[in-house]
């Protein structure tokens, strides 16, 4: 029998493209499906004890305790924003002026040596909502400057005891 | 003299820009992509805050906790009171400790101190600030033998970059 060669000379071998561009269209479909767009998210980086109730008060007293109290109102909403006594108002402008009277006491920032020592003591309402108590926290823990950096002021944040309302 | 015709030509495509396109999207779509198991919720609405930044440093072990409104479509509220959405489960907050008693006993059987786990709170802005706190008072009054429970909290907000 005759086994005839095949004439190779000269022929020109083409890639199968079209399985690949398959396959890749696939992927990019696949991906491109998968997307979910998350918002970025953050946290604060402090440490949060909640005080123990039987803590001895003479115990573990920062030298410089911040008080702030969050009142609200029925709704949840910020009825009033307080720090050491002096009351700050409510709405958005209030937490800007908390944010300066802690500025004011930590005495303009990092680098002055009782900013250590300092505590925020945040005392808010039962039913306040959650939003306020982290405007509350963020207020205490510095203010973004210029360069888009935080400014840390006090990084040692706790809580008051929760005072569940009597029905609740 | 003769002129010799034009041989018929085969059409070819030129892929090779569009592959070049193609792989480049593809590329940028598996970096941008998140395949890390998030421990989000989609009902939690979490508070707005500049302050809010991603953590420099990776938490190690963590128990995220979403604490939220159980939510329709359009994002009202159906029933007024807060759960813990956790492992698929949604459980009121004043019944969320025995919770705290399993995860740190598992924590602990793992070789892992319940005091080295952080906290990762995920609430919704609406919460009431007092059920957060019982709940972090929940984490504390853990003990597993004779170790004290969970003691580093952390609660997450949404970036926000209009200064709010």
């Amino acid at each position: 029998m005759k086994i005839r060669h095949s004439n190779s000379e000269g022929e020109k071998i083409v890639p199968q493209m079209a399985p690949m561009i398959d396959v890749v269209f696939q992927l990019l479909i696949f991906f491109m499906l998968t997307l979910k767009i998350v918002e970025p998210e953050g946290d604060f980086n402090i440490n949060m004890p909640l005080t123990a109730p039987s803590q001895d008060p003479s115990q573990d007293v920062p030298l410089y305790d911040i008080k702030v109290k969050l009142r609200a109102n029925p709704d949840g909403s910020l009825a009033q924003l307080s720090i050491g006594g002096n009351n700050l108002g409510n709405g958005p402008a209030a937490f800007q002026r908390l944010n300066d009277e802690v500025l004011k006491l930590v005495g303009g920032g990092a680098g002055v040596p009782m900013i250590d020592d300092m505590e925020v003591e945040i005392d808010a309402d039962y039913n306040l909502n959650f939003q306020y108590a982290i405007s509350a926290v963020s207020a205490c823990t510095g203010r973004l400057n210029e360069s888009g950096d935080i400014d840390r002021y006090v990084e040692k944040i706790k809580f008051a005891q929760p005072r569940r309302p009597s029905g609740m | 003299m003769r002129i010799r015709g034009p041989e018929p030509a085969l059409a070819e495509v030129d892929m090779t820009p569009m592959i070049d396109i193609v792989f480049q999207l593809i590329a940028f779509f598996m970096v941008i992509s998140n395949f890390e198991q998030t421990k989000a919720d989609e009902r939690v609405k979490l508070a707005k805050d500049a302050l809010a930044q991603p953590s420099e440093v990776k938490i190690e072990h963590e128990l995220a906790l979403n604490i939220g409104f159980n939510r329709d479509r359009e994002g009202n509220k159906i029933d007024p009171d807060p759960y813990v959405f956790f492992a698929g489960e949604s459980i009121p907050i004043p019944q969320f400790g025995p919770k705290f008693d399993q995860e740190a006993r598992l924590y602990d059987r793992t070789g892992v101190d319940p005091e080295d786990v952080t906290v990762v709170f995920r609430a919704d802005q609406d919460v009431p600030t007092g059920m957060v706190q019982e709940l972090m008072r929940m984490a504390q009054e853990v003990r597993v033998g004779d170790k004290p429970g969970f003691s580093k909290f952390i609660f997450k907000a949404r970036q926000s970059t209009d200064g709010n």
